[in-house]
């Protein structure tokens, strides 16, 4: 029973209570920070970092954390592990964490961090907790890293920074811009709700 | 409905928040201060980077070529970086900073000893729009700049500079293009009074 609850546990934020195109949540990193896959890919990793440390801690304290302090309990423990990740990239991923710039401590502000603190690891155990930020964050993550591969694909020519598309390829600026982010994100969601997602009929 | 008792409404809430508040202080100072030579070098090597960059320095991109060579050729005097190379003589770099389109741009400047051509010049720091301002820090547009004669410039459309005093500007970055063209003959007037 209690492996097929983690297996449960796991597998919801990935499909069909995903952060991203179900929940709509974490929209502002997504539309900033995926015009390019490599920036996009270590912006989701300290996502995953995060919510997965940040759930798992929340959980250990969760029977002693006074009601009414608790969300500046929260908002500490989250932005304690977001700190870690921004001083061991701008100390051994210099580069980075220089494009970047202030979206790594804006992981701080992710609705999906906090949200599956509150939604989750308040009410269950630690392990749980921990396998559930996970997999929130990795539902986020493969969603940024979709639409990623399009924009920089449409917006430069290139994967990963390298060329693919030939010099007959006329780059669409729009793509890299933010108004891109949106028109991405949109056709997404909705190409995933149309098919992939069983609607509740009854309102 | 249970009424708490004084300590648990009032001290606890104040006492637990302490003690979580103190342990994540110290995480993170440790983390920083354990870092923080690291970061301080990282800082270094970009600046010193940028240097023999735009004086046109060729290094194999690791820190210890770019010390190695820093040490052996550059000189700091005041704002100025003196290079000098037996192959290329002397040259100075001098660091300007200017407003972009959203925030500050910092860049390396080259002259060659006349100082008015540019040996070349490096993006040092720069919030400019991805994918659009910010190809300024992308090779073919530093690049250009090598032996270009100031102290004006004008700007021509992408790819098609080909005179001394022309510069390739970005298509879909004209501000950040003019706010770039203006830091660097900002930097001629610097140059000239030195």
């Amino acid at each position: 029973m209690a492996k097929s609850n983690l297996k449960k546990t796991f597998l919801t934020p990935l499909g069909k209570d995903n952060p991203v195109f179900v929940q709509i949540l974490g929209i502002c990193s997504t539309l900033a920070v995926t015009n390019k896959l490599d920036n996009t890919l270590v912006m989701t990793l300290g996502v995953m970092f995060t919510t997965a440390l940040s759930s798992w801690t929340i959980s250990l304290l969760r029977n002693w954390i006074p009601s009414r302090v608790r969300m500046m309990v929260e908002t500490l423990v989250i932005a304690t592990y977001v700190i870690i990740v921004d001083i061991a990239l701008k100390a051994y991923y210099p580069e980075m964490w220089k494009q970047l710039g202030p979206y790594v401590g804006l992981i701080i502000t992710n609705c999906i961090v906090m949200g599956r603190i509150e939604a989750f690891a308040l009410q269950n155990k630690p392990l749980p907790s921990l396998i559930d930020g996970l997999a929130s964050g990795m539902g986020y993550a493969y969603v940024l890293l979709i639409i990623a591969f399009f924009r920089e694909l449409l917006g430069t020519g290139t994967l990963w920074g390298y060329q693919v598309l030939g010099s007959w390829w006329t780059s669409w600026a729009i793509m890299i811009m933010p108004p891109g982010g949106f028109f991405m994100l949109a056709i997404f969601i909705w190409i995933v709700r149309e098919n992939f997602i069983k609607e509740e009929t009854n309102e | 409905m249970k009424t708490q008792s004084f300590y648990a409404k009032r001290i606890q809430p104040i006492v637990f928040m302490a003690v979580v508040t103190i342990i994540c202080i110290i995480l993170t100072a440790a983390l920083h201060l354990y870092t923080y030579d690291q970061v301080k070098e990282n800082e270094q090597f970009f600046v010193w980077r940028s240097v023999l960059d735009s004086a046109a320095i060729s290094h194999d991109g690791t820190p210890s070529d770019v010390v190695k060579l820093f040490d052996q050729y550059v000189t700091e005097d005041g704002d100025m970086y003196v290079v000098n190379t037996p192959e290329h003589g002397r040259r100075f770099v001098l660091e300007q900073t200017g407003p972009g389109l959203w925030g500050p741009i910092t860049v390396m400047i080259g002259f060659e000893d006349d100082k008015t051509t540019l040996s070349g010049v490096s993006i040092v720091s720069q919030t400019e729009t991805p994918g659009l301002g910010a190809r300024i820090e992308e090779p073919w547009f530093t690049a250009q700049f090598a032996g270009k004669k100031g102290p004006s410039f004008k700007l021509v459309e992408e790819g098609t500079a080909s005179q001394p005093k022309e510069i390739d500007s970005i298509t879909g970055a004209t501000r950040t293009s003019d706010a770039f063209k203006s830091i660097i003959e900002k930097a001629f007037v610097l140059a000239g009074g030195l």
